[in-house]
Order: C-alpha cells, then sequence, then structure tokens
C-alpha cells in the first residue's frame, strides 16, 4: 500500500467513538503530530471527527490542519498549504479566527501579498496581533514591501522601522557602513516582526568587520521560523564555521561564491576531499580533488603553488597514484612548476628514487620551454640537490637497485635499464659543467675521495684552478699528498694555504701533522739532518705547545740524538725530558712511542715499568696524560699491564679529568674493562663529567656478553644523551646516539625503541645509583666493527623504473 | 624591489603596524638574498602540514555585492 492511501489504525470508519475513545485518538494525533506525521494526523483527526462530529473533534481536527498547513509551508509548498487553509476556513467557518493567520502567512509566501496579513494586522484584538506580528515575522522575506505598503501610514512605527531595516539592509550589503548606522535600528524591539531583521543587519556588518563572534552572536538569536533565518546557515559558513551547508541551492551557491569569492565553496569542497582521503577512496577524492582545483584556480596566483605542493605531498602520503591527480593539476605544455612540485612532492615523502628521475625531467623540460636556463647557478644548484638525494650510504642505494655491487648499478645505468640521473658523479659532473660553483666542486671531491682518490685530487686541483682564493682545495690536496707519503708536496700545498690565511686552525692543525710525520719518517729513514729541520720547523708552531706536545717534540729530539750516536746529548736530552714532564710513566710511555713510531732500538732507556715503584694516582696521572697526548697525535701506546690490572681493580682516588682520559684510552684499545672501571670510579666522584662518564659506561656495557648489561648499556646512553642534550654538550649527545642506534638490544626491550625517548631526571639519578652499586665485573667481547655491510632484506622492493614510471608516463603522454 | 620594499614599508610603518612591518621585513630578507631566492624559487614554497590549513591561506575576500543575492536566497523559499 502506497503511504498517499494507508490508513490510520485507530479511527473506524463506522463506530462513534465514547468518550476514551476521543481521548485515544487525540493521543494518537499527538503522538503523529509530534513525530512530525502531520498527513497522518490529519487522516486519523479527520476519521474521528466523522464519527462524532462534536466541538472537541473538530478542534482537533483544525489543530492538525494547522499543523499540516505549517508543514506544506516549511517545504515550500506554499500553494498547496493556501489552499488547504482556504478549504480549511470555508468547511469548518467556526473555527476561521484560529486559521486565519495560516491564511494570510499563506497567500504572504505564495504571492509576497502581505495585504491581508495587514490588514488583519490594523483590526486584531491583542492576543491575535502577536499571532499575526509572529506570522509577518516568518513571512518577511524583503522589508521593502513592508515599507512600500500603501495600507501602512507614512507615520506608522513599523512603516518607519521597515523603511529603516530596508534602507540599511542595503546599505550594509553594498558597502562598509558608516560607523553609528545602526543606531536607526534601536528603536525595533525585540518582539516586532523586524526583530529578525535587525539581527540579520548587525550580523552581515560584524561579517564586514571581520567579528565572526558577533556574527555568530547574532545569528544564533534570530528565531529559527523567522524568514532572515533562512540566510544563517550561509553567514555561519562565510564567517569560518567548519559545518558544511545541507543541499544547497543554486541562490545559496551562488551567494557564497560572489561574498567570498570562493572561498566558502573551497572549504566545502576541500572537506569532501579529506574525508576521501580518509577513507582511502581514490576515486571519491579524485572527483573531490577535480571540483577542488578548479575553485583554487580562481584564488589568487601566489595560493596555487602552495595548494599544488600541499595536495601532492598528501596524496602522495595517502599511497594515491598521482597520474590521474596530474593530469588535473598540470595546465599545458608550460606549467613546468606543476611538474617541480610533483617531484618535491616525491621527495618529501621519502620516495628518492622516484624524486631524482622527476626532478630530471622538470629540469629537462624547463630547459626545453627556456624556462631554465642552461647553465649558470639555477641548473647546478637544483643537479647539485638531485646529487644529494641520493643516498651517500651504498648499501642502502645498491639495495633499492636491487644490484650487488656499484659496478653492475652503473652497468645498468650504461644499458639504459635504470637512468642515468641515479648516477651521482654524473649528476655532480653536469653540475660543474654548467656551473662551477665551490658547492658543487666540495660535493664532487667528496663523491670521489672515497672510489677513487686520485680523481677526488684532480677536482679538487680543478676546484683550486677555478677558486684560487678558497683554502679548502688546498687543505684537501694537503691531507692527500700526505696520505701518499709526498710531505714536501703537501707542505707547498699548506704554504699556499697559508698565504690565503696563516691563522686558520686547519692549517695550522694541517702543517703540525705533516711536519711531524716528515720528521718521524726522516728519523726512521736515519736521515737526522732532514728530521731536525722538520723538527725545528715543527717546535716554533702553536700547535706544538699544545698540553704535553713540547714534550713529544723532544722525544724526538732525543730520538734524533740516539740516531746520530749521540749517547751523551740523548742522556741529557731523556733527563731534561723527565724533569719537564715529572712522571716516569709518563717518561716512559712518550719514548717508547716515538722509539715504535721510528724503528728505534730503545736499548736500557725505556722497558721498564716504573709504575711499580709509584704512587697509583701519580701512576694513573701518567697513563692518563700519556692517552691524551698520543692517542690525539694518533701515536703507539702501549700501556703497561700490570698498571692496567691495578686500574681495573680499583681506580679510585684518581682525578675525574684522568680517569676520562683512561675511558678514552680503554674504549680506543679495546679494553673495555678499563674503560668500564675508570668509569664507575668516575660516576662516584658525581663531576661535571657525569654525562660523559656514562656514555663511556654505557659503550663499554654494549660489549658486554650478557643481554642484562646491553640492558645497561641502553640506560646508560639514554641518561648520557638527555644530559649532554641539557649540558648543551653536542657532541657528547651525538656520540651517544649513534651509540644507540648500534646497540644490538635485547629481545624483550625490541618492540619498545626506547632510544628515542629522554629519560627524566628521577629516571638518570636511579642509573646513576644503580652503576654505582654495581659491583660484579661483567665479561666484555671485542667491538664489533663499525659500518658492515647490512643485510638485505628478503623483501624485494619495487625496482626503480617502476617506482618513477607515474613521472615518466605523464611526461610522455603530456609532452 | 627596494622601492617596492620602502612603499610597503611607508604603509604600514613599524610605530604603527608592526605585524605588518615585520611580515614585510622578513619577505624582503627572504627576496633579497640571492641563494634563499633561489632555494624559493626551486624548493618552495614547501607543503602546509594539514589539507585543512589550506583554508586558512586562501584569500579571504568579504565583497559587497548588493541586497539582490542576498534577497533571492530569502525568496528561494516560496514556490
Amino acid at each position: 500500500m502506497s503511504k498517499r492511501h494507508r490508513r490510520p489504525p485507530s479511527a473506524s470508519r463506522t463506530d462513534a467513538p465514547d468518550g476514551s475513545g476521543v481521548a485515544a485518538v487525540r493521543a494518537h494525533v499527538d503522538d503523529l503530530l509530534a513525530r512530525g506525521k502531520t498527513r497522518d494526523a490529519v487522516e486519523a483527526a479527520r476519521q474521528l471527527y466523522k464519527a462524532a462530529r462534536t466541538a472537541e473533534t473538530e478542534a482537533l481536527l483544525v489543530d492538525a490542519y494547522g499543523a499540516r498547513i505549517r508543514a506544506l509551508m516549511a517545504t515550500g509548498l506554499t500553494r498547496e498549504a493556501r489552499e488547504l487553509a482556504s478549504l480549511v476556513v470555508e468547511r469548518h467557518p467556526g473555527t476561521r479566527a484560529r486559521i486565519l493567520p495560516l491564511l494570510h502567512e499563506t497567500a504572504a509566501r505564495a504571492g509576497g501579498d502581505l495585504g491581508p496579513l495587514l490588514a488583519g494586522l490594523a483590526s486584531a484584538d491583542p492576543a491575535t496581533r502577536r499571532d499575526l506580528e509572529r506570522t509577518l515575522g516568518r513571512v518577511l522575506t524583503d522589508c521593502r514591501a513592508l515599507a512600500e505598503d500603501p495600507r501602512l501610514s507614512d507615520g506608522d512605527p513599523l512603516r518607519q522601522a521597515a523603511r529603516a531595516a530596508s534602507e540599511l539592509f542595503q546599505a550594509v550589503t553594498s558597502g562598509p557602513l558608516p560607523d553609528g548606522a545602526l543606531a536607526r535600528l534601536d528603536g525595533v524591539s525585540r518582539h516586532s516582526p523586524l526583530a529578525p531583521w535587525k539581527l540579520l543587519i548587525r550580523a552581515i556588518d560584524a561579517y564586514y568587520r571581520r567579528d565572526d563572534a558577533a556574527v555568530l552572536a547574532n545569528l544564533s538569536a534570530i528565531p529559527p521560523d523567522a524568514a532572515p533565518a533562512r540566510l544563517a546557515p550561509l553567514l555561519r559558513c562565510l564567517a569560518g564555521e567548519a559545518k558544511p551547508i545541507d543541499r544547497p541551492s543554486l541562490g545559496d551557491r551562488v551567494l557564497l561564491d560572489k561574498v567570498s569569492g570562493g572561498r566558502a565553496r573551497f572549504r566545502t569542497e576541500l572537506a569532501g576531499l579529506i574525508d576521501a582521503i580518509r577513507g582511502r577512496d581514490q576515486r571519491q577524492a579524485l572527483v573531490a580533488a577535480r571540483n577542488l582545483i578548479e575553485t583554487a584556480r580562481s584564488a589568487s596566483d601566489t595560493f596555487m603553488p602552495t595548494f599544488a605542493s600541499t595536495l601532492l605531498t598528501h596524496w602522495l602520503h595517502a599511497n594515491f597514484d598521482p597520474r590521474p591527480l596530474m593530469t588535473l593539476l598540470v595546465r599545458g605544455r608550460s606549467d613546468v612548476g606543476t611538474l617541480r612540485q610533483l617531484a618535491l612532492a616525491l621527495e618529501r615523502v621519502g620516495a628518492w628514487e622516484a624524486a631524482v628521475p622527476a626532478w630530471d625531467g622538470y629540469l629537462a623540460t624547463a630547459q626545453q620551454i627556456a624556462a631554465m636556463p642552461h647553465t649558470g647557478r639555477e641548473p647546478s644548484r637544483l643537479l647539485l640537490h638531485m646529487a644529494e638525494l641520493i643516498p651517500t650510504d651504498i648499501d642502502e642505494l645498491l639495495d633499492v637497485a636491487d644490484v650487488e655491487d656499484e659496478e653492475e648499478l652503473q652497468e645498468l645505468i650504461r644499458d639504459g635499464a635504470l637512468p642515468d640521473c641515479l648516477d651521482r658523479g654524473r649528476l655532480l659532473e653536469r653540475a660543474r659543467t654548467a656551473d662551477p660553483d665551490a658547492r658543487v666542486f666540495r660535493a664532487l671531491v667528496a663523491h670521489w675521495e672515497t672510489r677513487d682518490p686520485r680523481r677526488a685530487e684532480r677536482e679538487a686541483d680543478a676546484w683550486r684552478a677555478r677558486h684560487p682564493r678558497d683554502l679548502e682545495p688546498l687543505l684537501f690536496l694537503a691531507r692527500a699528498a700526505e696520505r701518499r707519503g709526498a710531505h714536501r708536496k703537501a707542505l707547498d700545498w699548506l704554504d699556499a694555504a697559508e698565504v690565503l690565511d696563516r691563522v686558520h686552525p686547519d692549517v695550522r692543525r694541517s702543517r703540525f701533522r705533516v711536519l711531524l710525520s716528515s720528521g718521524e719518517r726522516h728519523l726512521r729513514d736515519r736521515q737526522v739532518s732532514a728530521a731536525l729541520r722538520d723538527i725545528d720547523r715543527l717546535a716554533v708552531g702553536p700547535e706544538a705547545a699544545a698540553g704535553d706536545r713540547p714534550a713529544y717534540v723532544e722525544a724526538l729530539r732525543w730520538a734524533a740524538a740516539r740516531c746520530a750516536g749521540e749517547t751523551a746529548s740523548a742522556i741529557e736530552r731523556r733527563r731534561d725530558l723527565g724533569e719537564r714532564l715529572g712522571n716516569p710513566v709518563l717518561l716512559n710511555l712518550v719514548l717508547a712511542s716515538v722509539a715504535a713510531t721510528i724503528g728505534l732500538d730503545t736499548g736500557g732507556d725505556v722497558g721498564v715499568d716504573p709504575s711499580t715503584a709509584m704512587p697509583k694516582v701519580a701512576a694513573v696521572e701518567g697513563l692518563a696524560r700519556a692517552a691524551d697526548l698520543l692517542l690525539a697525535l694518533d701515536r703507539p701506546l702501549h700501556a703497561p699491564p700490570d698498571l692496567v690490572r691495578r686500574i681495573e681493580l680499583n681506580p679510585r682516588g684518581a682525578a675525574p679529568a684522568h680517569l676520562y682520559s683512561l675511558c678514552t684510552l680503554g674504549l680506543r684499545t679495546n679494553r673495555q674493562s678499563l674503560a668500564y672501571a675508570a668509569s664507575g670510579a668516575g660516576l662516584e666522584a658525581d663531576t661535571e663529567l657525569t654525562h660523559r662518564f656514562l656514555l663511556a659506561r654505557g659503550r663499554a656495557l654494549a660489549t658486554g656478553r650478557h643481554e642484562q648489561e646491553r640492558e645497561r648499556a641502553l640506560r646508560c646512553l639514554r641518561a648520557a644523551r638527555t644530559l649532554a642534550t641539557r649540558l648543551r654538550d653536542t657532541e657528547t649527545s651525538r656520540e651517544a646516539s649513534l651509540a644507540l642506534r648500534e646497540l644490538e638490544l635485547p629481545p624483550w626491550l625490541m618492540d619498545e625503541a626506547p632510544e628515542e625517548d629522554d629519560l627524566p631526571p628521577a629516571a638518570i639519578r636511579r642509573v646513576i645509583e644503580d652503576e654505582r652499586n654495581a659491583t660484579a665485573a661483567p665479561s666484555f667481547t671485542a667491538l664489533p666493527p663499525r659500518g658492515r655491510r647490512r643485510r638485505r632484506p628478503d623483501r624485494r622492493r619495487p625496482s626503480l623504473p617502476s617506482e618513477a614510471q607515474p613521472f615518466l608516463d605523464f611526461k610522455e603522454r603530456e609532452l | 624591489m627596494r622601492a617596492a620594499y620602502l612603499a610597503a614599508v611607508r604603509a604600514h610603518p613599524p610605530d604603527r603596524d608592526p605585524i605588518a612591518f615585520q611580515k614585510i621585513r622578513e619577505a624582503y630578507d627572504l627576496i633579497r638574498d640571492a641563494e634563499r631566492r633561489l632555494e624559493l624559487r626551486l624548493f618552495g614554497p614547501p607543503p602546509l602540514e594539514s589539507l585543512d590549513a589550506l583554508v586558512g591561506l586562501f584569500p579571504d575576500e568579504r565583497r559587497h555585492v548588493g541586497p539582490e543575492a542576498w534577497l533571492t536566497v530569502l525568496r528561494e523559499t516560496r514556490r
């Protein structure tokens, strides 16, 4: 049965209901009205009225008709509402007064005719007048109609207020209102049929003054059945309320577009796109994006790049195919800007292997249409950027390309199986050709340094020739010559560097290092005079005066005397050196180191461990100072085994700085037990080096044989990093982070990934306390070698061409 | 560029409109440095953190269009 022919279940056509039956039907009608089923309510009341024609049942029927008329008007069926109201008045003349306002309302709504309403208003009693005024408020869709209605006299307060509202509405929608203009509406009371118009005009004025809070406040006071309430959702949308308008009409859309310049539409369409992206619905997202892009294009020119960049990035983050979106975004052949945005978006989502070919495509297209020159800073900077995108970690590069070694990668590039833009060396060469900038040379030298040192030197030499005022290539060339053992050449480069900047710390350090190596080599070759010349030059440099370095230089002179067979001089120098150092352990270690470096048989001068006859603290000091000196110079240090064992057993009492030097010695010489013991004593001392002792402790424990020790290492390293960060000790913080990354975690900590979080102060105090109280010495393994080849992942990644394909396909189709 | 900057500063002097002046100053600092200008041309603008934020960037125009468009909506309730 259709809705039209449904019968209400309550009333019978034949049986007249008794009193209780009438009450039941009334309750049923009320229930239907409450649920908005006005049609069924009218039918039920009509059946009741037919069965029992009483004043009570007639009143119930008229009530139901009234609700039905209002419902028809609410759905816009004003003509039908008017016809029904006329019918009711005709059939039930006794209830005319109750239906009359509705009849006037339907007349006003259907034809804009306020006449009957105003006529009724003039002669109505106070109660009816209030009803009619409320009705007027509901139907008054244009104040001008009221202001110009001849049935109201010129002096009628309602007409005057309507004129003011009409003029102000015209003014507020046409331009900024002058200050105080709204005062004309002050006389409109909140019971007036014009009160909703007063609130609407205030809301519009607030909107143009960008006082959105006032807009919302005024709108909330408009009764929902008043005519101006029809504009409330639109104004709310204009004022930035996120809730979209339900089924906007053509008039709604036109008004929103005209007033907001497309902003309101953009917000609505964007909400649709966001929903589609959240729902991972690419088809729906594409539909939303199509409208959104059109709206975005109507905005200012500066908006579109950010819009495209944001849209592409979020699109790729959602793992959507970029090709259809690019088809919508790109406007013709000259729109290289969008190709650039795609490359940037690919780069931002971490797909460097697709981003680099996308950048290359952008570069080629831009140059083809003369949007970018072939030479100069711009292409060079872009090529350098592309090169920087390619990982420096060769393992990552090989894994992505799914090849065994770099040679195989080069072969695939040569064969065209992979785009040649994935060859970093080639990209850098192109950058250099475009613009031989210092940054490009620096990148070229760094690229070739580990692959082909001779080529790196050639690049550095070309850099020096191109930029003769740059210090960097000279320092690199000096280092490279030093590595080859060409000390004279290295010194020549350093001479050239000194001409540019004599006091540069790198120049000074390099000169000291080269002269030291040169002097030692001459001594190794027993060329004493040449060695002494180097030592003399070395001794006058400022680098030679730092810490215990003068002692090392003196030790070289002692060695020269020994090499020359000048025994008396050697003895004298040894004695002077001993007095200068004031520590027999240190003297012994320095002499032994020099002797080992130059291959000198020390005879009876070095070899007996004097530490056994010394107080332990002084012996520790000697060993610590020797570690500071010799480790910094990268020279051999042969610590007396007995002394090291004594320190490991009980290192307490030594100065914190010396303890830290012993930590460094232990870690550098793969003697973790020494680092463990020294860091433990350092933690007991509670000094400002605590974070460094924690780092040393953590690094030592990281090589522990048992999982519990690695768990302790994790805590120490996290505490060290947190403290170092707070103390702004960036070097220690970085080392702690590196150690945390390399730490092999116990299985029960694998899922927590706690290495990224900082520790709270209480937790740090607990770590320190635990380490102080740790008594049992752990057993250590050898340190794992750094930079080992990572295991290849089992899952094969998609090959490069397929990941780059979206861009390549698109480019081919468009161009 | 400098002339445009000075004109903008005259329109928004720091004592009367410090926020606008600050923005003008930052923009000028950005574009007068050739390297930063190149960076912006090649690698800008950065995407926004969320798509929602695009609404904030869309020009917030509030055009006066006269009463007719508003009245049309009000009249739409009639049939």
